[in-house]
Formats: structure tokens, C-alpha cells, sequence
């Protein structure tokens, strides 16, 4: 949960220009905010998130900068007085429309502000109400702003506030915020312009959650970890970041109570850096989590786990330092130390080609390595156990059984889902998301129900062969030359697309906003990994009734050979 | 007990729910069971028939998750004189099964030995697949408006649901958003699942009572109106062994808030996040605030924000309850709609060689073809009145030479043997059908896509809020007492995390910057005659 400003901890500042600027808070600095201010970071650590600030200094004085807290009611100040003149005007709706003003009368041009440039610059600089003072003066010399309708007023207003507030507000970074920021303020395609909404969708259609914790149902974690999931993630780690944030492993305080910030307060050395709190404080959130002393190897976690495949020899995962998880050098605090695993597609797929993977470091007896300098010693160590935990992951994700899928690449999804499908355990969901829809709409080509059905005869007709004659007739690869995914193993592939739209509500004033970002729709698809049985199946039903309903229903086109009920042959 | 919903394990378990997948929107929500408590009679023990075929749920239990089960012959007709007189013989034989069943597990296709096992029927099947709150929304019994996954996946990403957060729902209705809420919540079952209050986290904690490194632990408290309805989601909870995490509270919350248990003195849910889909939102926000005017413990987390979504299908529902929040002090008021459409992807063919394919046009697929098909049409009609003139000159000859009345014979030949001619020899149409037909059914047309048919246009309005935690005087006071408010030390502080290597190499590159600056502060000097000015901040003017 996110209680307070944490000491080195990421945070968003929402700028009166609506812009949003992203830093670390380090305890004895300063934040700068560009044009909208300088402050002392003390002066918003231990502070809750979402409050509002106005930045007061008395220009020449040093250490005079300080916070004042904009209330709630302030903020709204115009609504709220907005509202209750609406209700006034509501009882004389003829009165009003007679001295109702319009833009009839108003001047289209500058010359309206008799405020200079340089009276601007000077007030500026000898200001000190957060730049209320500037918008006040600048309101009073407007020579036509008894002309204004109340409505361009208030845009008037908000204009020239959004120009010269010294205003702020602190939000907790989180995977939300962070999409946001990235579609609007940076690049977009880094992140495949990525939404919220297909954000939830993914994790909802990808059924990505908390696996339990070992601790509490020991049944379930003999027969299978729970909660592994496999992800391809070319968005620089933001569904990656998702996923954690669902699964409960992305921040390192989080499900903590977080009554304790006095003692936190207390452990915190005024100069430490986010290693000492961690270990102060932090606990990875998987179950039956490791005492601070006896910490865990990284990637070593069992249920409750992420695992990357990566197209490249370093998984790009830069976002996630936002949330603590430098790539490089990832703190052993952070549950994503244990619980995020990386393979690349050809450790999965030919782990002896890796040269970490295949060469194992020489054992050294203990004996002979307590005679080494304490340098090469530790190198030793460090790679004996890179070794062991390349070993332990490729192997383990080349095992499979995992619990959902959740893919968004610049690859093409088939060949992803040819190599990834397999590893999924029975039931397992799949949900792929892509900036376009037609690589998208190809998956569902290749699980179309005609494609099944000629799947599904093709190989009874290789099996029958295999039968009766006696030349072998590799089924596996005869099929796989026709079909390069099996259809068979995904059911009700579905393809869809969610779109928020914004609106503005105030009172007598409620409409969708007039424009938004472009883009990227942002498309969705999932279905759900199942196990064909290898009997042979034929479906239920009336074929002819069944045809008829079929055609007319979803309009499929089918090859219904044999009077197999074309709906069924999933 | 554990939920199939969170975690379902590997195989599935009697007396858990599972699904019966049928087609994409249809699945079947059962319970599996060896016995059956309506005593159905089936010879099976409990089978759950589907218009694809009958399922005993000896066949479906014990089965890897995602299996496709194969329907059983099932006696339907004949059950009918079975009746409760028979039902200890019944649940004997049931018990025996059982026993069979738990010793022979995943083997269920050929059941060995008891004669009342179920026997593969010839043609029918479907897919075995654990419950999410996905499929649970698509195939629960409607009991009100749900809210679907396109609406519930949004609202939860942005109500900040995360495994340990606390939510409050109130209109529980169908109970879609409870399972999805859960989900989302979920980080480990309580220890104790006796009753409903002693689940919450402790309601008054101290900082020291609560040990540091306990886990919170998620939890929904749902609240509902309607007693019937209370019943159902109990129910239902408890058979997806979610009775532990969700709290049902039969309550009108607009009179009497969210307080847990009893409505004046229960415990406080301690939510984090608050979703309200009730007719009248804004009557229930008056006991979402920090320091409820009746005197109450707030429903509300005092450590953290706390989110909140309202679901209202009018605009003018939603213009009340941003007035109210307003009022309220919430923040970051923003109202948005969903619109969310699924796709249909297929095969679209239109050309002149699908004559027989079903769902194709036959149509010409370009000019070129329609062009080929008119020149062939053309010179098959000139040809054929070559032949009728030919034929007339023949009639005619005839008519001249003999006065027999013998015309209608040549007549019916005659056109007989272009429209033979025709069928074999079609020239465009045959080789491009020929062509085509050496692509599978499957990849032939051309690949579209186009919105669903039912289209969804709107669901209902959604508000988001944030109400920020209290922060008072005094704690500010504190804070200043930690951070001391005016201390910088180093205006260029490097950050904390840093690789060894990185650390060299900044020393390096510090070094560097060193000598270079040292060489312009040189230079600098050699220039300070000139006297440069700053350039003046020209883009911010008025």
C-alpha cells in the first residue's frame, strides 16, 4: 500500500501544465520541478501520497522555501462555488437566459492584457503566493474580463494557473501512473503504446494472481507451486511490472502493514540509501519468506513466479528500476529477487548452445578454495552460482507446467505460442496483447475451427496410415509441416478491444472530452490451453441442425467432413 | 479449504467447482460430487447432462485440469422408477466407486472392474477447465445486472486491488465482482476460517502489537441488501471456498455504512479500495469518510488512500455523485466510460470458384476475373447462336427439302451440346478452381475482421476518486522532527544502487569533468573581461 513517501522511493509529481515528471526522492536534496519550482526532498518524505502543494519561498532569503498543503475544498474551491450558484439559477431559468453573456462582444486578440512582458517577468520574480499573485494582477489588468462568459473565464483562469502556479502533486508511482506517463509524456512505442484498459484486460484474461503463500496450504504446494507464469515482454518490463504488481512481488513493502512509519522513521539513518531500509524493513512477499540472514539465491523462488523469456542474450527491463529493481544489479530485498526469472528463447529451446548453461565451473574442493585470496574466492562463487541458477531456471521453465501466458511482443505471437504453448499446464490461460490487430487476427486464423477440423482429419488419416502400412509415417512432423501451431490445444481463442473514453464532468457542463491521444487501439487475445484427448473423438449432436445453427450463428465456414459437428471439434 | 478459483491445483477435486467448457460462451458451473443430493437415479452416481452428451462426475474427477472428458453412455430413460427406496443400495455402490476412483486416479476413461462404472459413449465431449472469475461471469446464474470482465478487468486496475488490499463492494448483486475482486486481493488464505470476524485484520492495531513482518492479508466485504441475494453469493462462496476471504453482510448501507459485522460497533473493513454499484451512490458516501459524523470507526484504511469507483448507468447519477465527492474532499475526481467489442476473425471468400463452398460468394473477385467470366459468357452466347443460325439454316434447308413436322427433335439437341460444352469447359473458372483447390479450405479467401454482431455500446459510467489519508499537524510536525525541512547536502547527490563497475567508471568520468572544468574555469577567466550576460527566459512570457 502506498502510505507515505518512502526515502529513495520513485514518485510522479503532477504539474499544474497537467505534465508529469518522475524522480527519486533522496533524502538531503533537492527536487527540481523545472519552471514550476525548487524544494528541500525532506519536505515530502514521510508525507502521504496525493496531496497537493503550493511551493512558498521569499525570493533572496535562503532555506525559505517551504510547502503549504492546498486543501481538498480549495482545489474545488470554483466547482463547489459553481455548484451552488447552479442551484440558484436552476429556480430562474428565464431570468438567467435574459442576462445570460455570450462571446458576442469579446476581442480575439492580445491586446486585452495590459500586463507587459517584463511587468510579468519582474512580478515573477518578487512573488511569493505560489504565483496566485501573478494570476490575481494578471486577471485585474485584463481590460474585458467583465466580458467573459463565466465559462471562458474559468478556461482563462485555468490557463493562465496552469502558466504560473508553483503547485504539485505527489502520486505513488505505480503500474498505472507509469502506463500513463509513458503514452503520454514519453516515448509510447516503448512500451507498444500500452493501456490501462488492455492492461487489465491482460491480467484478467491472463488470470495473473497472488499464487497463496506456502505457509498457510501446505496441500497444494506438494502436489504443484502455484502461480508461475510465463511471459515474453518487449514493453521494456511494464507487463512485467503488471503481472508483479498482481501478483503481489513488485513492491518491496508491499502487503506490509503500514502502521509503522514511525519506525521506520526511527531505523532510517538520515544519509541512508534504499539497501539499509531494505534490509531493515522489507520482506519478499512470497510465502514463507526468508529470514534476513539465511536470504535466498536469486530466482529461486518456487510458487508465485514470473518468468521472462527474452529474445536477446539481457532481457530489457529497464522500467522496473521505477519500482526498486535496478537489472543490473538487483537488490536481494526486493521480492522480485527470488520470484522473477529471465531465460532466453534459446536457453529454452537449445540450453547446451549457451555457453553459461553447458559450461559448468570446475568444482574446487573446500579445502583448496580456503587457500585462495578472499577476490577470487568470491568470483568463484559468484560463478558457480550464476551456473547453478541459469541450470536451476532454464531447466525448470524447459519442464513447463506453468500457469498462464501473458505475451506482448514484436515478434510474431505464433512463434511465440509454438514454443510456449507446450510449457503450459491444462486450463492454463493465454492472452497476448498487440499495438495491431493483425498479427492478431492470424493467431485466430490458425485457431480457426476450419483449421481444427482439417487438423483433427489430417491426423487421423496419419495415424491410420501409420496403421496399415508399414513404412513410418512420422505423424509428429508430418503434421507440423502442414500446421505449425495444433490447433487443438487452445480453446475459445477470442480476440477483443477496450477503449476508455474521458469525460469532463461539471455541473451543466458533462461531456466526452473533445480530443484524446490517437494511436494504437490496443487489441486482446486469449483462450485457454487444453489437453486433447488422443481417442478418437467424434462429436455429439444432430449434424444438420447443428450446420445450419453453425452457419448462421458465427458464420464459420467449415469443412465438416463426416458429419463431425463442427462446433465441437474445438 | 482451498479455492479452485486461486489456487486449483493440478487436478480436479471432489466437492470443488469445475467447468464444463462447451462452446466459447457457454460453460456449465458444477460441483463435482460422487453422490447426488437430488438423487437423480442415475445408475453413475451424480451426472451432469449437456446437450453434447451425459457426464457422470466419476469421469470428471481426478482429471488433469483442461482435459477433454468424453461423454458417457448414460441410462436416462430407465431412472425413472429408481426412487429414494433404492438410494442406500445406491450410495453404497457410490461409496465403492469411490474407493475405486481415489486408488485408480486419472484412469477414469477405462474404469476397471465395478459394473455401474460409466462406459465411453460413441460421440460426444467436452472440455474440463477451472473456474476463473472470466468464465464464472460468463456462465453464473444472473441474479442482477453483472458486471463484466471488459468494466471489472479497468476498475481494478485502477482501484489499486492488489494482493493485500482491503475492498469494500456494495450492491454484491451476482457476485461476478466479488470473485473478480477476490482474485485480485488474494495473497494466502486465513489461518483461521471459523467464523466471519475473526478474519479481519485486528482493528485497533498498535504499531506493536502487530509484528512487522505479518502479511496482511487481502479480503473483499460485500455488502447486499437483498437477503435472497445475501443467501445465493453466501452460498456460492462457500462452495468456491471463498468463505474465508469475502465477508457477506446483509445490509442497506446507504442507513447503516460498512462497518463489518454489526453496523454501529462491528469492525472497520480497513478498505483500501471501495467499489459502489448502487442505484444511489452518493447516499452511501456520507460513511466513506475519515471520521464518519455519527461517531463510528470509519470503514476506511487510515494509513493509506484510498480508491474508489462508482458504476452508474446515467449521467445524471454520476453528476450527484461527483458534486457529493466534491463536497467530501475526494481528489483526482475523473469520470470515464468502457467501450469494449470483440472481433471476429475469418475467412472471407468471394470469387467465381467457390461454387459449392458453404458461406463463400460467388461473385467475380476482381474486374479481370469478371471480365474473363463476360468474354466467356459472351462467346459461349456467340457460339450458341452460331449454332441456332446454323441450325435455322438447317431447319430451313430442311423446311425447303422436306415438309416433315420433325423440328422439335434438332431443337432440343441442338442447345443440349453447348450446355455440355459449358461444363467442361469453362476455361477461366476451371483452371482457377483447380489452383484454389490445391490450398486447404482453411487458408483460402482473404483474412478480415469486423466487430461481433451483439455489440455492447454502453455498460455504465464509472467515477474514480481518491481520498488521500489524513494528515494533520501533528504529524507533519513529526516529519519535520525526522527530515529536518532546509537540509541539502550535496546538491548532486549520485543515486544510492550502483554497480561496482559504474562506480569506477564515474570516478572516471568525475575525474575527467574535473580537468575539463578546471580548464574552463581557465578559460573563463581569460574571458570574464567580456562580461557575458545570461540569457533572459524569453519563453515565458504572457
Amino acid at each position: 500500500m502506498h502510505s507515505y513517501v518512502r526515502p529513495n522511493q520513485f514518485v510522479a509529481f503532477k504539474l499544474p501544465s497537467d505534465q508529469t515528471r518522475i524522480q527519486k526522492i533522496v533524502p538531503n536534496t533537492q527536487v527540481f520541478l523545472g519552471k514550476y519550482g525548487t524544494f528541500p526532498a525532506n519536505q515530502i518524505i514521510g508525507r502521504p501520497f496525493y496531496l497537493t502543494f503550493d511551493i512558498h519561498e521569499t525570493p533572496g532569503e535562503p532555506d525559505s522555501t517551504h510547502l503549504r498543503i492546498v486543501s481538498a475544498a480549495e482545489l474545488h474551491a470554483e466547482h463547489l462555488i459553481a455548484e451552488g450558484e447552479g442551484d440558484g439559477d436552476d429556480q430562474e431559468p428565464s431570468d438567467e437566459a435574459s442576462t445570460m453573456r455570450t462571446n458576442r462582444d469579446t476581442i480575439d486578440d492580445r491586446s486585452t492584457q495590459k500586463l507587459t512582458i517584463e511587468e510579468i517577468e519582474a512580478l515573477k520574480k518578487e512573488s511569493t503566493g505560489a504565483g496566485k499573485e501573478i494570476i490575481a494582477k494578471l486577471l485585474e489588468s485584463h481590460s474585458a474580463i467583465d466580458q467573459k462568459t463565466a465559462f471562458s473565464l474559468a478556461k482563462y483562469k485555468l490557463r493562465k494557473e496552469r502558466k504560473y502556479m508553483k503547485r504539485f502533486t505527489i502520486i505513488p508511482l505505480d503500474v498505472s501512473y507509469l502506463t500513463n506517463y509513458m503514452l503520454q509524456d514519453k516515448e509510447a512505442a516503448r512500451t507498444l503504446e500500452m493501456r490501462d484498459e488492455a492492461l487489465g484486460l491482460l491480467g484478467c484474461w491472463g488470470n495473473v494472481h497472488h499464487g497463496g503463500s506456502t505457509s498457510f496450504d501446505m496441500e497444494t504446494v506438494l502436489s504443484k507451486p502455484n502461480g508461475r507464469y510465463l511471459v515474453v515482454d518487449d514493453t521494456g518490463g511494464l507487463v512485467v511490472a503488471a503481472m508483479a504488481e498482481r501478483m503481489g512481488i513488485l513492491y518491496p513493502h508491499d502487503g506490509d502493514f503500514d502502521d509503522e512509519q514511525q519506525d521506520a522513521h526511527q531505523k532510517v539513518p538520515a544519509t541512508a540509501g534504499a539497501q539499509a531500509e531494505h534490509e531493515e524493513e522489507a520482506q519478499p512477499t512470497e510465502g514463507g519468506a526468508p529470514s534476513r540472514r539465511n536470504r535466498r539465491p536469486q530466482m529461486s523462488a518456487q510458487g508465485n513466479t514470473i518468468t521472462l523469456l527474452h529474445a536477446n542474450k539481457q532481457p530489457n527491463i529497464s522500467l522496473l528500476k521505477y519500482f526498486g529493481y535496478e537489472a543490473d544489479d538487483p537488490s536481494d530485498s526486493h521480492p522480485l529477487y527470488t520470484n522473477f526469472k529471465t531465460v532466453s528463447f534459446m536457453q529454452l529451446l537449445d540450453p547446451n548452445a549457451d555457453s553459461i548453461y553447458a559450461q559448468e565451473p570446475t568444482e574446487i574442493p573446500a579445502e583448496e578454495l580456503s587457500t585462495f585470496k578472499s577476490s577470487k574466492r568470491s568470483a568463484y562463487h559468484r560463478k558457480r552460482g550464476r551456473w547453478m541458477r541459469v541450470r536451476r531456471t532454464v531447466d525448470e521453465a524447459r519442464a513447463g507446467g506453468f500457469d498462464g501466458l501473458v505475451i506482448a511482443t514484436l515478434m510474431d505471437p505464433s512463434s511465440v505460442l509454438k514454443y510456449t504453448i507446450p510449457l503450459l499446464a491444462g486450463s492454463a490461460p493465454v492472452a497476448i496483447y498487440s499495438p495491431n490487430i493483425e498479427p492478431l487476427t492470424e493467431v485466430m486464423d490458425l485457431y480457426s475451427t476450419a483449421r481444427k477440423t482439417a487438423f483433427i482429419n489430417r491426423r487421423r488419416e496419419l495415424v491410420e496410415q501409420k496403421a496399415t502400412s508399414d513404412d513410418s509415417v512420422d505423424v509428429k512432423s508430418e503434421l507440423e509441416e502442414e500446421f505449425p501451431l495444433d490447433p487443438t490445444l487452445l480453446l475459445a481463442p477470442t480476440l477483443e478491444t477496450s477503449r476508455v473514453r474521458v469525460w469532463q464532468v461539471l455541473p451543466g457542463r458533462s461531456h466526452p472530452l473533445m480530443s484524446s491521444r490517437g494511436g494504437a487501439d490496443g487489441f486482446v487475445f486469449h483462450g485457454i490451453k487444453v489437453v486433447p484427448t488422443q481417442e478418437h473423438i467424434e462429436a455429439a449432436g444432430n449434424p444438420s441442425r447443428k450446420k445450419r445453427k453453425v452457419a448462421r450463428s458465427d458464420e464459420t465456414p467449415a469443412d465438416s467432413g463426416e458429419g463431425v459437428d463442427v462446433e465441437m471439434t474445438v | 479449504m482451498a479455492s479452485p478459483f486461486l489456487t486449483p491445483g493440478s487436478h480436479s477435486q471432489l466437492n470443488q467447482l469445475a467447468l464444463l467448457h462447451l462452446r466459447r460462451d457457454q460453460a456449465i458451473p458444477t460441483v463435482l460430487q460422487l453422490h447426488d443430493e437430488d438423487n437423480a437415479g442415475y445408475k453413475e452416481g451424480k451426472v451432469t447432462t449437456t446437450r453434447f452428451g451425459s457426464f457422470p462426475h466419476t469421469t470428471l474427477t481426478g482429471q488433469p485440469w483442461g482435459s477433454q472428458i468424453i461423454a458417457s453412455k448414460v441410462d436416462t430413460g430407465s431412472r425413472r422408477g429408481r426412487g429414494p427406496q433404492k438410494k442406500n443400495r445406491q450410495l453404497k455402490r457410490k461409496a465403492d466407486e469411490l474407493t475405486t476412483n481415489d486408488s485408480a486416479e486419472g484412469a477414469n476413461d477405462s474404469p476397471s472392474g465395478s459394473p455401474q462404472a460409466a462406459v465411453a459413449a460413441a460421440s460426444g465431449f467436452l472440455h474440463l477447465v477451472y473456474p476463473t472469475p472470466e468464465l464464472w461471469t460468463m456462465s453464473l446464474p444472473h441474479r442482477t445486472q453483472v458486471v463484466y470482465t471488459p468494466d471489472y478487468s479497468y476498475i481494478l486496475h485502477r482501484l489499486r486491488a492488489r494482493p493485500g488490499s482491503s475492498i469494500i463492494e456494495a450492491g454484491a448483486g451476482s457476485g461476478s465482482f466479488t470473485h473478480a475482486a477476490v482474485r485480485a486481493v488474494f495473497n494466502g488464505y486465513p489461518t483461521t476460517t471459523t467464523t466471519d470476524d475473526t478474519t479481519p485484520p485486528p482493528s485497533s492495531c498498535s504499531s506493536t502489537s502487530s509484528p512487522p513482518n505479518k502479511k496482511r492479508l487481502g479480503q473483499v466485504s460485500s455488502f447486499e441488501f437483498h437477503e435472497q441475494r445475501v443467501g445465493k453469493v453466501r452460498q456460492e462462496l462457500k462452495e468456491h471456498g471463498l468463505d474465508g476471504l469475502v465477508h457477506v453482510t446483509h445490509r442497506d448501507v446507504y442507513q447503516d455504512g460498512f462497518l463489518v459485522g454489526d453496523a454501529e460497533t462491528g469492525t472497520s473493513p480497513k478498505a483500501n479500495a471501495v467499489f459502489l454499484d448502487l442505484p444511489a451512490p452518493w447516499l452511501a458516501l456520507k460513511h466513506l469518510v475519515r471520521h464518519p459524523a455519527s461517531g463510528a470507526e470509519s470503514p476506511l484504511d487510515p494509513t493509506s488512500p484510498v480508491y474508489l469507483c462508482t458504476f452508474s448507468p446515467c449521467l445524471e447519477q454520476v453528476q450527484r455523485t461527483v458534486s457529493v465527492l466534491r463536497q467530501l474532499s475526494w481528489l483526482d475526481i475523473s469520470m470515464v466510460e468502457v467501450n469494449n467489442h470483440r472481433i471476429d476473425v475469418k475467412r472471407e471468400k468471394v470469387g467465381l470458384e467457390y461454387e459449392k463452398v458453404r458461406g463463400a460468394v460467388v461473385f467475380p473477385k476482381s474486374v479481370d476475373e469478371a471480365v474473363a467470366k463476360m468474354r466467356h459468357v459472351e462467346e459461349h452466347s456467340r457460339k450458341y447462336r452460331e449454332l441456332q443460325q446454323q441450325q435455322d439454316e438447317e431447319e430451313e434447308d430442311l423446311l425447303n427439302s422436306t415438309t416433315a413436322a420433325n423440328t422439335p427433335l434438332p431443337a432440343s439437341s441442338g442447345p443440349a451440346v453447348p450446355a455440355k460444352e459449358e461444363q467442361a469447359a469453362p476455361p477461366s473458372s476451371s483452371s482457377s478452381s483447380s489452383s484454389s483447390s490445391n490450398i486447404p479450405l482453411y487458408k483460402q479467401g482473404r483474412l478480415v475482421h469486423r466487430t461481433e454482431d451483439n455489440l455492447k455500446t454502453h455498460t455504465s459510467y464509472l467515477v474514480f476518486a481518491v481520498l488521500p489519508r489524513e494528515w494533520t499537524e501533528e504529524d507533519e510536525q513529526k516529519c519535520r522532527d525526522k527530515w529536518p525541512p532546509h537540509r541539502v547536502d550535496q546538491p548532486m547527490q549520485t543515486d544510492k544502487p550502483k554497480g561496482r563497475k559504474q562506480l569506477k567508471r564515474e570516478q572516471l568520468q568525475r575525474e575527467e569533468a574535473e580537468e575539463q572544468q578546471q580548464q574552463q574555469q581557465k578559460q573563463q577567466q581569460q574571458e570574464v573581461v567580456a562580461g557575458g550576460e545570461k540569457p533572459a527566459d524569453a519563453s515565458e512570457e504572457a
